[in-house]
């Protein structure tokens, strides 16, 4: 793109056309951080402070003391811990089976090969909250209501189609010459794929993952329909709980909801890019 | 690459995982759901066939149908409300004024953040006596407007929806990615003959991107629409006296109350009307189509 595009001074109707521009950049971006440091800010006052005081008005004295209590009221280390386990478990289980099936599909001809794809395909599209009941019963069947193994199973398997169109989109763009070669010179089935293949397509696994992991992370929808025990608590089913375990005290509870937001935040900050990537670009060749 | 004999084995071994899950995750539920539909089952007793009884209860039931309207007016609104906002976003920023890519990251943090974490955030912003919004309010002497507005029957949709329409970030990413791929002569052309801004954004970006990234974000967002469900479960669980209530949020109430059937029916109601979404919106993007053909908008890529 050249970013030297000749232009004429701003006068008249550009002029208000670029003002224009400036208020919705600026509206958009202030809607969407607004909140977020109000949230920020509150949680740092004291209780007084919040109920008395204007929105804008800044606390005397930052309370840190509100997110001690928010990690020990709410357990909300050991909520951070079974995501943690949760979405690395299922991230990783996720992305070998994904890569699997990516390398057959991408890297041979076989029949049935066409109706695997599409099943996949249509995986991306189906909308997965109106598969609550069968989930529910399937899980049940498995006996892994409420535990670790159900939620790492269903995740896994609900980021499958997403994982292995990013995969094989990588593996497509990898020249047949190069795997032709190899084969040739005696490399097997096995072999190309760990030597040749998998390196190659790694961008297109950190993508895969990093997607994979953010939807795990934030998912809350089946966390909360196929676990009830306290202990396994995903951060997500925990802040619907907020609400009751601080009652008043809401302070504590911004802290808490502040400390459950950080983590997408700086994960995003860090892996911007495989994130904006992994999340659009099913849309756009889709 | 060619399937060599010594191949087929370890191609199977490779492939089953990702069926087996697939079938498993994807295949049978959809056909479970087709299947619960038509009975009544309350999860533990036997299932008996209840031909299409289900069905005529969920349109008798004033929350079904107030769900539905819910969904369909969340779908437009996304669809052509939120996803518009969004292109004009687009190509505002694709035009890299000072500190888009700031911009860019910052329109897109709602989507990296839970649901449920942004929900109870716009709760609190909404709470009748501590919220930001009625605290916003006195601030500008405006004290006279402020009100409960999740408890009021008249406010509770709006806002349960309002909040969401300025969310633009994943809808603007992924049409500036197309226009990024526009072809830079067309837009030197047209501001050699004096086209503004404005002009080139009516008569080059939009036509070129509206049978492609746009038609794929108002399917995509009225799709979202469809299914919404953590919103609504935490800002509202569907009150006051269901007028926020959702699809997805009453088949998740009937199936806690263990009513199957019901449950399996409104979720293949659900997916239905999905699916008449999609189509409409296609046929409506390509009625209209006097534009140059998308395949030959891309010189030199």
């Amino acid at each position: 793109m050249s970013e030297t595009r000749v232009r004429p001074a701003l006068q008249g109707k550009e002029l208000i056309l670029a003002l224009l521009r400036w208020i919705l950049i600026i509206f958009f971006a202030v809607y969407t951080l607004f909140p977020l440091i109000w949230l920020v800010i509150s949680s740092l006052k004291t209780n007084f402070e919040f109920l008395a005081a204007s929105p804008f008005t800044l606390p005397a004295v930052p309370q840190w003391q509100n997110y001690i209590n928010a990690l020990t009221v709410a357990g909300l280390g050991r909520m951070l811990l079974n995501s943690v386990i949760v979405g690395l478990a299922a991230t990783v289980i996720n992305v070998v089976v994904a890569s699997m099936g990516a390398y057959c599909i991408s890297r041979f001809r076989f029949r049935g090969r066409e109706r695997i794809f599409t099943l996949f395909t249509a995986g991306i599209l189906v909308p997965l909250n109106a598969l609550m009941v069968p989930y529910f019963v399937i899980i049940n069947k498995l006996g892994l209501y409420n535990t670790y193994g159900g939620m790492i199973l269903l995740y896994c398997a609900i980021g499958i189609p997403m994982s292995t169109f990013l995969i094989r989109g990588l593996m497509d763009s990898i020249p047949m010459e190069l795997e032709e070669a190899a084969y040739i010179d005696g490399c097997g089935f096995f072999g190309r794929f760990f030597h040749i293949i998998l390196p190659l397509s790694r961008t297109g696994i950190v993508t895969a993952a990093t997607f994979q992991f953010l939807t795990c992370w934030n998912e809350f929808v089946f966390a909360n329909l196929i676990v009830s025990s306290e202990k396994l608590r995903t951060i997500q089913v925990g802040i619907r709980y907020f609400t009751n375990q601080f009652s008043t005290d809401y302070v504590s509870m911004y802290a808490a909801i502040v400390i459950s937001i950080v983590p997408s935040i700086i994960g995003y900050v860090l892996f911007q890019e495989q994130i904006i990537a992994g999340m659009t670009s099913g849309a756009v060749k889709g | 690459m060619k399937l060599e004999r010594s191949d087929r084995a370890p191609l199977w071994a490779f492939l089953t995982p990702a069926v087996v899950l697939m079938v498993v995750f994807f295949v049978i539920p959809v056909l479970y759901v087709v299947g619960i539909s038509f009975f009544k089952w309350n999860g533990i007793g036997p299932a008996t066939f209840n031909n299409v009884k289900n069905f005529t209860l969920l349109f008798k039931d004033k929350a079904f149908t107030r769900s539905i309207l819910n969904n369909v007016i969340w779908a437009l609104v996304a669809g052509f409300i939120q996803v518009p906002l969004a292109m004009v976003m687009a190509i505002i920023l694709s035009r890299k004024p000072k500190g888009w890519k700031f911009f860019r990251t910052v329109y897109f943090f709602p989507q990296v953040i839970s649901g449920i974490a942004l929900a109870t955030l716009w709760r609190a912003v909404y709470n009748a006596e501590t919220g930001l919004l009625n605290g916003l309010l006195n601030v500008i002497g405006r004290g006279d407007l402020a009100c409960d507005w999740l408890g009021g029957i008249k406010t509770a949709f709006p806002a349960v929806l309002i909040y969401w329409i300025f969310y633009i970030g994943y809808y603007m990413v992924i049409m500036m990615a197309d226009i990024t791929t526009i072809d830079e002569s067309y837009y030197e052309a047209a501001t050699i003959d004096g086209a503004t801004d404005f002009q080139q954004a009516i008569h080059i970006t939009i036509p070129l991107i509206r049978r492609t990234s746009l038609l794929t974000c108002v399917t995509l967002a009225s799709v979202m629409g469809l299914r919404q469900f953590e919103q609504v479960y935490m800002l509202t669980n569907g009150g006051p006296a269901n007028t926020t209530s959702t699809i997805v949020l009453y088949m998740y109430k009937r199936l806690q109350d263990s009513n199957y059937g019901m449950a399996g029916a409104s979720a293949l109601i659900l997916i239905i009307i999905g699916v008449v979404f999609i189509i409409c919106i296609r046929k409506l993007f390509e009625g209209r189509s006097e534009t140059m053909a998308p395949g030959k908008r891309r010189a030199g890529k």
